[in-house]
């Protein structure tokens, strides 16, 4: 589930803001970043980083399997897009039902505790990103500068 | 939008499969095969393929990002996973109402029709895989033999 934010009128260092999330990714043990795209599209300023899973997971459903943060945009109007993906997402029950669709595959995520499951994943990163959009910013982050839009 | 398929009962050669499903993808000249990771999960086979845009897209929303194909289960029990990830999926919108929203960013996808779009790819690597199933199973394909979740 994507999730997407607009920032308004807060004069971010977006080049810092970036370089933050992308150290943020490779922090964590789980993760290898497989590809940076930066660039302009029609004059507008554009970076995305996607780190995805270095590793067989011990669980799959509900497992990270991808993150990709997107920032487009200047510094005092830009966007910010988070996606994690996540195995067999729409198959997430409880165990027995996930035995019932997909055999113990299925219910795989609710073994064990161990696993970086993506919804826990993102938001932590959701809020870890915020504390660094307050980091790179150099006016007062407020409630009012920030739209969200979630699908 | 996450497109899983169940097939039961089809034979299914999953490594012939699996192999030409990423030769699909290498064929994409947007597309680079970022990670492939393969072995079993508590028992079950597994693998799966992520390939990601190599270049910066002429536009943003909607166009295609990444695709990642997962193959798990056994020959006449599987799960196929498809996923097509995009750019501000959630932003796309007639023009106008996007560039209220997100300035000209959200508007680009409404202005040319040469990126490769996240839903058209979608589509055609369906079409394509199914293809590659019945190409790569020793029983014949029926509809019943196959469970959709979306």
């Amino acid at each position: 589930m994507p999730f997407v934010r607009r920032y308004s009128d807060l004069n971010t260092n977006l080049d810092g803001l970036y370089q933050d999330i992308k150290k943020e990714l490779q922090q964590d043990k789980d993760l290898t970043v497989s590809n940076e795209t930066e660039g302009v599209i029609n004059d507008v300023p554009f970076k995305a980083i996607t780190a995805v899973r270095a590793s067989l997971p011990r669980a799959i459903t509900g497992t990270l399997r991808e993150v990709t943060v997107t920032i487009a945009g200047h510094p005092d109007e830009w966007l910010l897009e988070m996606h994690t993906g996540t195995w067999f997402g729409n198959m997430i029950l409880p165990g027995a039902g996930g035995f019932l669709v997909a055999g113990p595959f299925g219910a795989a995520a609710t073994v064990g505790g161990t696993v970086v499951l993506a919804a826990e994943y993102g938001r932590k990163l959701k809020n870890k990103i915020k504390e660094l959009v307050k980091k790179h910013s150099g006016k007062a982050y407020s409630e009012s500068k920030i739209e969200t839009f979630v699908s | 939008m996450p497109f899983v398929r169940r097939y039961k009962d089809m034979n299914t050669n999953l490594e012939a499969l699996y192999k030409d499903i990423v030769s699909e993808l290498q064929n994409e000249k947007e597309l680079n095969i970022g990670k492939e990771l393969k072995g079993d999960v508590n028992g079950v086979p597994f693998m799966s393929v992520t390939a990601n845009r190599t270049s910066v897209p002429k536009l943003i929303t909607g166009t295609l990002r990444e695709a990642t194909v997962t193959i798990t289960g056994e020959r006449n029990d599987y799960l196929i996973e498809m996923h097509t990830g995009e750019w501000f999926s959630n932003l796309a919108m007639p023009y106008f109402g996007a560039t209220i929203l997100a300035g000209p960013l959200a508007g680009l996808a409404a202005v040319g029709t040469t990126g490769l779009m996240a839903a058209n790819y979608g589509r055609k690597l369906k079409n394509r895989i199914k293809e590659l199933v019945k190409k790569h199973s020793k029983e014949k394909y029926t509809e019943e033999k196959v469970e959709t979740f979306t």
